[in-house]
Protein backbone atom coordinates (compact mmCIF):
# COMPACT_ATOMS: atom_id res chain seq x y z
CA UNK A 1 0.00 0.00 0.00
CA UNK A 2 1.42 3.34 -1.00
CA UNK A 3 0.28 6.92 -0.60
CA UNK A 4 0.79 9.75 -3.07
CA UNK A 5 3.74 11.20 -1.12
CA UNK A 6 5.47 7.81 -1.21
CA UNK A 7 4.87 7.51 -4.93
CA UNK A 8 6.48 10.92 -5.31
CA UNK A 9 9.56 9.84 -3.36
CA UNK A 10 10.01 6.60 -5.29
CA UNK A 11 9.46 8.37 -8.61
CA UNK A 12 12.20 10.85 -7.74
CA UNK A 13 14.63 8.02 -6.91
CA UNK A 14 13.92 6.55 -10.35
CA UNK A 15 14.16 9.95 -12.03
CA UNK A 16 10.62 9.89 -13.42
CA UNK A 17 7.37 11.74 -12.76
CA UNK A 18 4.52 10.44 -10.68
CA UNK A 19 2.27 10.04 -13.73
CA UNK A 20 4.78 7.69 -15.30
CA UNK A 21 5.42 5.93 -11.99
CA UNK A 22 1.73 5.20 -11.50
CA UNK A 23 1.44 3.87 -15.05
CA UNK A 24 4.50 1.65 -14.78
CA UNK A 25 4.69 0.49 -11.20
CA UNK A 26 1.31 0.77 -9.47
CA UNK A 27 -1.71 -1.48 -9.38
CA UNK A 28 -5.21 -1.65 -7.90
CA UNK A 29 -6.05 1.93 -8.71
CA UNK A 30 -2.63 3.27 -7.78
CA UNK A 31 -2.74 2.15 -4.15
CA UNK A 32 -0.34 -0.80 -4.32
CA UNK A 33 2.98 -1.48 -6.00
CA UNK A 34 3.00 -3.98 -8.79
CA UNK A 35 4.18 -7.51 -8.08
CA UNK A 36 6.03 -10.03 -10.16
CA UNK A 37 4.31 -13.30 -10.98
CA UNK A 38 5.93 -14.97 -7.99
CA UNK A 39 4.55 -12.30 -5.68
CA UNK A 40 7.75 -10.31 -5.23
CA UNK A 41 7.51 -6.56 -5.26
CA UNK A 42 8.49 -5.15 -8.64
CA UNK A 43 11.35 -3.23 -6.99
CA UNK A 44 12.99 -6.18 -5.26
CA UNK A 45 16.14 -7.29 -7.08
CA UNK A 46 18.91 -9.73 -6.15
CA UNK A 47 20.95 -6.75 -5.03
CA UNK A 48 18.19 -5.22 -2.97
CA UNK A 49 15.37 -2.72 -3.24
CA UNK A 50 15.60 -0.32 -6.19
CA UNK A 51 13.85 2.46 -4.30
CA UNK A 52 15.29 1.81 -0.84
CA UNK A 53 16.13 5.45 0.02
CA UNK A 54 12.47 6.37 -0.49
CA UNK A 55 10.84 3.03 0.34
CA UNK A 56 7.26 3.34 1.56
CA UNK A 57 6.21 3.38 5.18
CA UNK A 58 4.82 -0.15 5.02
CA UNK A 59 8.29 -1.43 4.08
CA UNK A 60 9.98 0.63 6.78
CA UNK A 61 7.56 -0.65 9.40
CA UNK A 62 7.83 -4.36 8.62
CA UNK A 63 7.53 -6.58 10.67
CA UNK A 64 5.20 -4.09 12.31
CA UNK A 65 1.85 -3.21 10.80
CA UNK A 66 -0.03 0.03 11.44
CA UNK A 67 -3.71 0.84 11.24
CA UNK A 68 -5.63 4.01 11.98
CA UNK A 69 -9.26 4.09 13.00
CA UNK A 70 -11.83 6.75 12.08
CA UNK A 71 -10.78 8.90 15.04
CA UNK A 72 -7.19 8.87 13.85
CA UNK A 73 -5.94 6.61 16.62
CA UNK A 74 -2.98 4.51 15.57
CA UNK A 75 -2.34 0.91 16.43
CA UNK A 76 0.78 -1.14 15.78
CA UNK A 77 0.85 -4.90 15.54
CA UNK A 78 3.51 -7.49 14.78
CA UNK A 79 3.11 -9.46 11.57
CA UNK A 80 3.44 -13.22 11.76
CA UNK A 81 6.88 -14.39 10.65
CA UNK A 82 7.08 -14.99 6.90
CA UNK A 83 9.09 -18.04 5.92
CA UNK A 84 10.17 -16.40 2.64
CA UNK A 85 11.52 -13.30 4.36
CA UNK A 86 15.23 -13.22 5.16
CA UNK A 87 14.94 -10.26 7.50
CA UNK A 88 15.87 -10.79 11.11
CA UNK A 89 13.32 -9.69 13.65
CA UNK A 90 13.49 -9.84 17.41
CA UNK A 91 11.33 -8.69 20.28
CA UNK A 92 13.91 -6.56 22.04
CA UNK A 93 13.22 -2.88 22.41
CA UNK A 94 10.05 -0.86 22.00
CA UNK A 95 7.83 0.11 19.11
CA UNK A 96 9.07 3.68 19.52
CA UNK A 97 12.73 2.73 19.30
CA UNK A 98 12.07 0.56 16.26
CA UNK A 99 10.22 3.36 14.48
CA UNK A 100 13.08 5.73 15.20
CA UNK A 101 15.64 3.27 13.86
CA UNK A 102 13.75 3.03 10.57
CA UNK A 103 13.43 6.77 10.06
CA UNK A 104 9.66 6.64 9.85
CA UNK A 105 9.01 9.94 11.65
CA UNK A 106 8.40 12.06 8.54
CA UNK A 107 6.32 9.29 6.96
CA UNK A 108 4.09 9.00 9.99
CA UNK A 109 3.76 12.78 10.01
CA UNK A 110 2.65 12.87 6.38
CA UNK A 111 0.34 9.93 6.91
CA UNK A 112 -1.35 11.70 9.83
CA UNK A 113 -1.84 14.85 7.80
CA UNK A 114 -3.33 12.93 4.89
CA UNK A 115 -5.46 11.18 7.49
CA UNK A 116 -6.90 14.52 8.60
CA UNK A 117 -7.91 15.19 5.01
CA UNK A 118 -9.36 11.68 4.72
CA UNK A 119 -11.61 12.25 7.73
CA UNK A 120 -12.82 15.51 6.19
CA UNK A 121 -13.61 13.61 2.97
CA UNK A 122 -15.62 11.04 4.90
CA UNK A 123 -17.45 13.86 6.65
CA UNK A 124 -18.32 15.42 3.31
CA UNK A 125 -19.44 12.09 1.84
CA UNK A 126 -21.60 11.40 4.89
CA UNK A 127 -23.18 14.82 4.53
CA UNK A 128 -23.78 14.34 0.81
CA UNK A 129 -25.17 10.87 1.41
CA UNK A 130 -27.52 12.14 4.10
CA UNK A 131 -28.83 15.14 2.26
CA UNK A 132 -28.33 14.35 -1.42
CA UNK A 133 -26.70 17.74 -1.86
CA UNK A 134 -25.04 17.12 -5.18
CA UNK A 135 -26.03 18.53 -8.52
CA UNK A 136 -27.27 15.71 -10.75
CA UNK A 137 -28.04 17.88 -13.75
CA UNK A 138 -24.73 17.54 -15.51
CA UNK A 139 -25.39 16.17 -18.95
CA UNK A 140 -21.86 14.98 -19.43
CA UNK A 141 -21.60 13.17 -16.12
CA UNK A 142 -20.36 9.83 -17.54
CA UNK A 143 -17.45 11.48 -19.29
CA UNK A 144 -16.71 13.52 -16.21
CA UNK A 145 -16.91 10.46 -14.03
CA UNK A 146 -14.20 8.82 -16.10
CA UNK A 147 -12.09 11.93 -15.82
CA UNK A 148 -12.72 12.35 -12.12
CA UNK A 149 -11.70 8.79 -11.43
CA UNK A 150 -8.37 9.00 -13.14
CA UNK A 151 -5.74 11.64 -13.20
CA UNK A 152 -4.16 9.95 -16.16
CA UNK A 153 -7.29 9.17 -18.10
CA UNK A 154 -5.74 10.04 -21.41
CA UNK A 155 -2.73 7.82 -21.00
CA UNK A 156 -4.44 4.65 -22.20
CA UNK A 157 -3.94 2.83 -18.92
CA UNK A 158 -5.91 -0.29 -18.15
CA UNK A 159 -8.86 0.61 -15.90
CA UNK A 160 -7.51 -1.28 -12.86
CA UNK A 161 -4.19 0.43 -13.21
CA UNK A 162 -5.47 3.97 -13.54
CA UNK A 163 -5.39 5.89 -10.25
CA UNK A 164 -8.64 5.98 -8.31
CA UNK A 165 -8.20 9.72 -7.87
CA UNK A 166 -6.28 12.42 -9.73
CA UNK A 167 -4.91 13.53 -6.33
CA UNK A 168 -2.76 10.38 -6.24
CA UNK A 169 -0.72 11.84 -9.09
CA UNK A 170 1.10 14.63 -7.28
CA UNK A 171 3.01 15.95 -10.29
CA UNK A 172 -0.11 16.21 -12.46
CA UNK A 173 -2.30 17.68 -9.74
CA UNK A 174 0.33 20.23 -8.71
CA UNK A 175 1.01 21.19 -12.31
CA UNK A 176 -2.66 22.09 -12.55
CA UNK A 177 -2.77 23.77 -9.14
CA UNK A 178 0.40 25.83 -9.65
CA UNK A 179 -0.68 26.91 -13.13
CA UNK A 180 -4.01 28.11 -11.74
CA UNK A 181 -2.30 29.94 -8.87
CA UNK A 182 0.58 31.28 -10.93
CA UNK A 183 3.16 29.86 -8.55
CA UNK A 184 6.29 27.79 -9.10
CA UNK A 185 6.25 24.04 -8.68
CA UNK A 186 8.50 23.05 -5.75
CA UNK A 187 11.57 20.98 -6.43
CA UNK A 188 12.17 19.49 -2.98
CA UNK A 189 10.12 16.45 -2.00
CA UNK A 190 9.04 17.84 1.39
CA UNK A 191 7.95 21.15 -0.15
CA UNK A 192 6.06 19.31 -2.87
CA UNK A 193 4.18 17.16 -0.37
CA UNK A 194 3.35 20.21 1.74
CA UNK A 195 1.92 21.99 -1.30
CA UNK A 196 -0.04 18.89 -2.28
CA UNK A 197 -1.61 18.83 1.17
CA UNK A 198 -2.40 22.54 0.91
CA UNK A 199 -4.00 22.12 -2.51
CA UNK A 200 -6.15 19.27 -1.22
CA UNK A 201 -7.08 21.28 1.84
CA UNK A 202 -8.24 24.18 -0.34
CA UNK A 203 -10.26 21.74 -2.46
CA UNK A 204 -12.01 20.45 0.66
CA UNK A 205 -12.40 23.98 2.09
CA UNK A 206 -14.26 24.96 -1.06
CA UNK A 207 -16.68 22.04 -0.93
CA UNK A 208 -17.23 22.40 2.81
CA UNK A 209 -17.97 26.07 2.29
CA UNK A 210 -20.58 25.32 -0.33
CA UNK A 211 -22.19 22.74 1.93
CA UNK A 212 -22.19 25.04 4.91
CA UNK A 213 -19.70 22.94 6.84
CA UNK A 214 -16.92 25.49 7.00
CA UNK A 215 -18.13 27.17 10.18
CA UNK A 216 -18.97 24.03 12.10
CA UNK A 217 -15.43 23.35 13.21
CA UNK A 218 -15.30 20.24 11.07
CA UNK A 219 -11.81 21.09 9.92
CA UNK A 220 -9.32 20.09 12.57
CA UNK A 221 -6.41 20.48 10.21
CA UNK A 222 -3.81 23.17 10.62
CA UNK A 223 -1.92 22.57 7.41
CA UNK A 224 0.26 25.31 6.08
CA UNK B 1 -9.97 22.25 -9.00
CA UNK B 2 -11.60 25.62 -9.07
CA UNK B 3 -14.84 26.75 -7.57
CA UNK B 4 -18.14 25.90 -9.14
CA UNK B 5 -20.68 28.31 -10.51
CA UNK B 6 -22.88 30.28 -8.16
CA UNK B 7 -25.99 28.39 -7.17
CA UNK B 8 -24.50 24.91 -7.44
CA UNK B 9 -23.77 22.78 -4.44
CA UNK B 10 -21.42 19.95 -5.23
CA UNK B 11 -21.35 18.43 -8.68
CA UNK B 12 -21.56 14.76 -9.50
CA UNK B 13 -18.02 14.94 -10.81
CA UNK B 14 -16.81 16.32 -7.49
CA UNK B 15 -18.65 13.61 -5.58
CA UNK B 16 -16.97 10.97 -7.73
CA UNK B 17 -13.59 12.58 -7.25
CA UNK B 18 -14.21 12.81 -3.52
CA UNK B 19 -15.27 9.18 -3.27
CA UNK B 20 -12.35 8.01 -5.41
CA UNK B 21 -9.88 9.96 -3.31
CA UNK B 22 -11.37 8.70 -0.05
CA UNK B 23 -11.23 5.10 -1.34
CA UNK B 24 -7.64 5.52 -2.46
CA UNK B 25 -6.56 7.04 0.86
CA UNK B 26 -8.48 4.45 2.86
CA UNK B 27 -6.42 1.71 1.24
CA UNK B 28 -3.15 3.58 0.79
CA UNK B 29 -2.87 4.67 4.40
CA UNK B 30 -4.67 1.80 6.12
CA UNK B 31 -7.38 4.08 7.51
CA UNK B 32 -10.19 2.05 8.95
CA UNK B 33 -13.73 3.31 8.67
CA UNK B 34 -16.70 1.71 10.35
CA UNK B 35 -19.24 2.12 7.60
CA UNK B 36 -19.44 -1.43 6.35
CA UNK B 37 -22.77 -3.14 6.73
CA UNK B 38 -22.93 -6.82 7.43
CA UNK B 39 -25.63 -9.41 7.78
CA UNK B 40 -26.41 -12.62 9.53
CA UNK B 41 -25.26 -16.10 8.67
CA UNK B 42 -28.27 -17.89 7.20
CA UNK B 43 -26.94 -21.38 7.20
CA UNK B 44 -24.52 -23.79 5.64
CA UNK B 45 -24.93 -26.03 2.68
CA UNK B 46 -22.27 -28.46 1.50
CA UNK B 47 -19.62 -26.50 3.37
CA UNK B 48 -20.54 -23.23 1.72
CA UNK B 49 -21.44 -20.40 4.05
CA UNK B 50 -24.21 -18.15 2.83
CA UNK B 51 -24.25 -14.60 4.12
CA UNK B 52 -27.09 -12.17 3.69
CA UNK B 53 -25.37 -8.90 2.90
CA UNK B 54 -26.07 -5.50 1.61
CA UNK B 55 -23.32 -5.05 -0.94
CA UNK B 56 -22.75 -1.38 -0.41
CA UNK B 57 -19.17 -1.79 0.67
CA UNK B 58 -17.13 -4.94 1.05
CA UNK B 59 -13.81 -5.38 2.76
CA UNK B 60 -11.31 -8.12 3.28
CA UNK B 61 -9.76 -8.16 6.72
CA UNK B 62 -6.63 -9.95 7.76
CA UNK B 63 -6.25 -10.96 11.38
CA UNK B 64 -3.60 -12.52 13.54
CA UNK B 65 -5.70 -14.14 16.24
CA UNK B 66 -8.00 -11.34 17.32
CA UNK B 67 -5.67 -8.59 16.15
CA UNK B 68 -6.64 -6.83 12.95
CA UNK B 69 -3.56 -6.48 10.75
CA UNK B 70 -4.97 -5.03 7.55
CA UNK B 71 -8.21 -4.12 5.89
CA UNK B 72 -8.75 -3.60 2.18
CA UNK B 73 -11.83 -2.93 0.09
CA UNK B 74 -13.04 -5.25 -2.66
CA UNK B 75 -12.07 -3.97 -6.11
CA UNK B 76 -14.83 -1.76 -7.48
CA UNK B 77 -15.60 -4.00 -10.44
CA UNK B 78 -16.16 -6.95 -8.11
CA UNK B 79 -18.44 -4.86 -5.92
CA UNK B 80 -20.45 -3.67 -8.93
CA UNK B 81 -20.87 -7.28 -10.02
CA UNK B 82 -22.08 -8.26 -6.57
CA UNK B 83 -24.52 -5.37 -6.50
CA UNK B 84 -26.00 -6.12 -9.90
CA UNK B 85 -26.18 -9.92 -9.94
CA UNK B 86 -28.16 -11.79 -7.28
CA UNK B 87 -26.52 -15.03 -8.33
CA UNK B 88 -23.02 -13.65 -7.91
CA UNK B 89 -20.69 -15.33 -5.46
CA UNK B 90 -17.26 -14.60 -4.08
CA UNK B 91 -14.88 -17.51 -3.69
CA UNK B 92 -12.00 -17.10 -1.30
CA UNK B 93 -8.84 -19.05 -2.02
CA UNK B 94 -5.57 -18.90 -0.19
CA UNK B 95 -2.42 -19.18 -2.29
CA UNK B 96 1.23 -19.22 -1.36
CA UNK B 97 3.88 -18.85 -4.02
CA UNK B 98 1.28 -19.55 -6.68
CA UNK B 99 0.11 -22.81 -5.11
CA UNK B 100 -3.39 -23.25 -3.79
CA UNK B 101 -3.24 -23.84 -0.04
CA UNK B 102 -6.91 -23.85 0.82
CA UNK B 103 -10.29 -23.01 -0.68
CA UNK B 104 -12.23 -21.22 2.03
CA UNK B 105 -15.54 -21.45 0.21
CA UNK B 106 -18.04 -19.18 -1.44
CA UNK B 107 -20.08 -16.28 -0.18
CA UNK B 108 -23.34 -15.76 -2.03
CA UNK B 109 -24.50 -12.26 -2.88
CA UNK B 110 -28.10 -12.89 -1.83
CA UNK B 111 -29.85 -9.70 -0.82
Amino acid sequence: MVGPHEILGMARVLGIGTTEFLALYSDNGGVTLRSEEDGRCVFVTPSGCRVHPQRPLVCRLYPLGRSTDERGEERFVVFPAQSECEAEAGRDGTVGSFLESQGVGPYLGWSRRYGELYRRMIGLLDRLDAEGEHDTSEADAPAEAAQAGSGSGGSGQEPDRAPLSPWQDIDASLNEYCAAKGIAIPTEIDDTIALHLRAMEEWLDDMESRLGLAETGSNPSSLT
Amino acid sequence: MGKQDEGKTVTRREVLKLAGTAAAFCTSFGFLHGSQTGGSIRGKSKGISELQLKWRQAEIKWYSGDVLLHSGEFPSKVLKHLQSDEMATVEIKWFRAGKLQQNLGKIAANR
